[in-house]
């Protein structure tokens, strides 16, 4: 590791010093396109796998882990089919705010907040259209053949919330407690929680924007930003003691709006 | 050992290639498909080993070798570099491929004959033939538009942040950018936010749980100017399906500056004075000016000579500590609050030099509100000195001029 990034930061301190750039003297080239496109995936199959980071986090946090299988009908446009699985959680913030209004007794009536569902098992099917071809010149020779795509699809995704406002059986309000940990101070020693918790099944779609390195003959790396699209639900008007006491209460929301994820997604494609 | 010989063997290359590069014009034109490698053995009457790299045909003599005069001079039409892995420079006993090259394949002029006739000039040096002289060797072959010496001249008309949490950012940037050498630029600009405000979430927040982000976590940035260097450390183009070229760079920028910031003190409100409502616009404090730093990255496409599309990610990033609104500090809020309940002038208390009291003092003439209903707004920014490091990461869409 350390050598390959020696490498790499030699080469990049190598390139920035214009020692090439003596070799760009005036010449100006024919005007010729990316001719002889190296890579032709057309009429291939190939097996993807990538890992999502989350770009940006609110009250959420999902590491997205999939598996994809695509067919090239054209070298611009292949059909794929992705299946996968979002790790989830909440993040701290939403754990502050968990723990605070609890003891926020003043606020005795309040709406769920937005895009607290967290997606879990999913699948899409979409078609991948990829007009460009291009290459890069890479730290001076080493020449890198890519493709930029637009991905667009979708599928059924398991979603599942869990409220941080209501809490049904509150254990400890000052210190914001609402599990059955052993300790106070003990969060890790909870094995059940009493937040309200939903869950469903719902209509989800993707749509990315990607770049696809091609690496030798049959594999490949790619660089996504991919949005997961769903439609938002949460209740409003909620009465605190009603859920306190374990009860139901408020009514779903008019007009709840979409929830999007957005995430760089890192990937590795074989083709066959 | 391995790494320092790796770098060693790329210091070495590094030159050799510029040199390599910069004699082109002594040298043959370059053959078609001249990128790094070439198979030991190149013949264009062998079938490529790999069905899927169909590429079309290499350069191919149109005439025999012996025909071909001694000396090339005139030069041959360029290919372009992608043709990789393939023989780039035909042996003097190639004879053109069965299939009909394209229409756009390189020919080389009717007089003119291969001339790799050795094997010192088919040997190739770290995979690229450099004796070779049919060969030039480039990845990307030479830039079409040369950048060094030239000024840029960058409109981002849209400047949208897209990490906004707690904050929400829109502008507009303006940068001059001196390419000093090819791959080196020094730039300066500046952004003016037309729209910085506390983002949905955050009022989200407040209204259903009454929490909110720090006073430092939701600082908002009005304008910043900044000066820095830029580099192009790759370059390449792309087709937009087969019908047209574009070169592109990759362009890394970092700097430093400086930058104007404020914080909501209270949002739009209804007023409501002797049965009639008045709309209150939104009301920022004023918090002073911090050190900006800047770093980003991104694509620049040139159209041909003059204008190019640049299409970057930058983070503006700036310290922020929340302990002054308008000049007043929490000892001035405190005797301004104490003074407002009390219901006395303001004038003779006791406040800091730069505390900016008319701003907490008097009506709007306009929407009747009274400006001293602010001030426990103001105290609540600062009871609790906060700071952050605010990272404003945002999507800059603009267009260039260079001249």
């Amino acid at each position: 590791m350390k050598a390959r990034t020696l490498r790499v930061f030699a080469a990049l301190s190598l390139s920035l010093t214009a020692l090439g750039a003596a070799a760009q003297e005036d010449g100006v080239l024919d005007s010729a396109v990316v001719r002889n496109r190296l890579y032709k995936p057309a009429g291939h199959p190939e097996l993807s796998l990538s890992v999502g980071l989350p770009v940006q986090t609110h009250l959420t946090a999902h590491y997205f882990f999939n598996a994809g299988l695509a067919y090239n009908l054209f070298d611009t446009f292949a059909l794929e089919a992705r299946a996968g699985y979002a790790a989830s959680r909440h993040t701290g913030l939403a754990r502050s705010i968990s723990e605070s209004f609890l003891d926020r007794e003043d606020k005795r009536v309040t709406d769920e907040l937005e895009d607290m569902w967290r997606m879990g098992l999913h699948g899409v099917v979409g078609a991948r259209w990829a007009p460009i071809y291009g290459k890069i010149s890479l730290v001076a020779d080493i020449p890198v053949h890519f493709q930029t795509y637009l991905w667009a699809g979708g599928g059924l995704t398991n979603l599942k919330r869990q409220s941080v406002i209501q809490c049904t059986q509150v254990v400890d309000r000052a210190a914001g407690v609402c599990d059955n940990r052993t300790a106070v101070d003990d969060r890790g020693s909870a094995t059940e929680n009493y937040w309200v918790k939903e869950s469903r099944v719902a209509p989800v779609v993707s749509a990315a924007l990607g770049f696809r390195f091609f690496i030798k003959e049959q594999h490949g790396i790619r660089l996504e930003l991919r949005d997961w699209i769903f439609k938002d639900s949460y209740r409003v008007n909620l009465l605190r003691d009603d859920w306190e006491a374990g009860n139901p209460t408020g009514e779903p929301a008019g007009s709840p709006g979409l929830t999007h994820l957005v995430q760089f997604d890192l990937g590795y494609t074989f083709s066959f | 050992m391995r790494p320092f010989r790796s770098i060693a063997l790329l210091v070495a290359a590094v030159p050799a290639l510029a040199f390599a590069q910069g004699a082109a014009p002594a040298q043959p034109p370059a053959a078609p498909g001249s990128d790094t490698t070439a198979p030991a053995s190149p013949s264009p009457a062998e079938p490529p080993e790999r069905q899927r790299t169909q590429r079309d045909a290499p350069a191919v003599p149109q005439s025999t070798p012996e025909a071909a005069p001694a000396t090339p001079s005139a030069p041959a039409a360029t290919g372009e570099d992608d043709t990789d892995s393939t023989p780039s420079a035909p042996a003097p006993e190639a004879q053109a491929p069965a299939a009909t090259p394209p229409a756009d394949a390189p020919v080389l002029d009717t007089g003119e004959a291969p001339r790799t006739t050795d094997a010192q000039q088919q040997r190739l040096v770290n995979g690229a033939p450099l004796y070779n002289p049919n060969v030039n060797v480039h990845i990307v072959q030479k830039k079409r538009f040369a950048d060094e010496g030239k000024h840029e001249l960058v409109l981002y008309p849209g400047v949208v942040q897209v990490n906004g949490k707690f904050t929400n950012h829109v502008g507009t940037a303006l940068h001059y950018v001196y390419h000093l050498q090819e791959n080196f630029a020094l730039q300066v600009g500046g952004q003016y936010n037309w729209y910085s405000d506390e983002s949905d979430f955050n009022l989200e927040l407040i209204d259903k749980v009454r929490e909110q982000a720090q006073a430092a976590s939701s600082l908002l940035l009005q304008w910043g100017a900044h000066a820095g260097v830029e580099v192009t450390p790759l370059y390449g183009k792309f087709a937009f399906f087969n019908n047209s070229l574009a070169q592109f760079s990759l362009v890394l920028s970092g700097g430093a500056g400086i930058g104007k910031t404020r914080h909501l003190i209270r949002p739009e409100v209804a007023n409501e004075v002797e049965g009639q409502t008045y709309q209150v616009p939104a009301r920022f404090g004023d918090t002073g000016n911090k050190f900006l730093g800047e770093v980003g990255g991104g694509f620049r496409v040139q159209f041909g000579e003059s204008y190019a599309i640049r299409l970057e990610v930058r983070d503006l990033i700036y310290t922020a500590r929340v302990d002054k609104v308008d000049g007043c500090n929490l000892a001035d809020f405190e005797a301004l609050e104490a003074a407002r309940a009390a219901n006395q002038p303001f004038e003779g208390l006791n406040l800091s030099g730069s505390c900016k009291v008319a701003k907490f003092d008097g009506v709007d003439p306009e929407t009747k509100k009274n400006y001293r209903e602010d001030i426990i707004l103001g105290r609540d920014l600062v009871a609790e000195p906060s700071s952050d490091v605010l990272n404003n990461v945002s999507f800059y869409a603009g267009f260039s001029v260079l001249f």
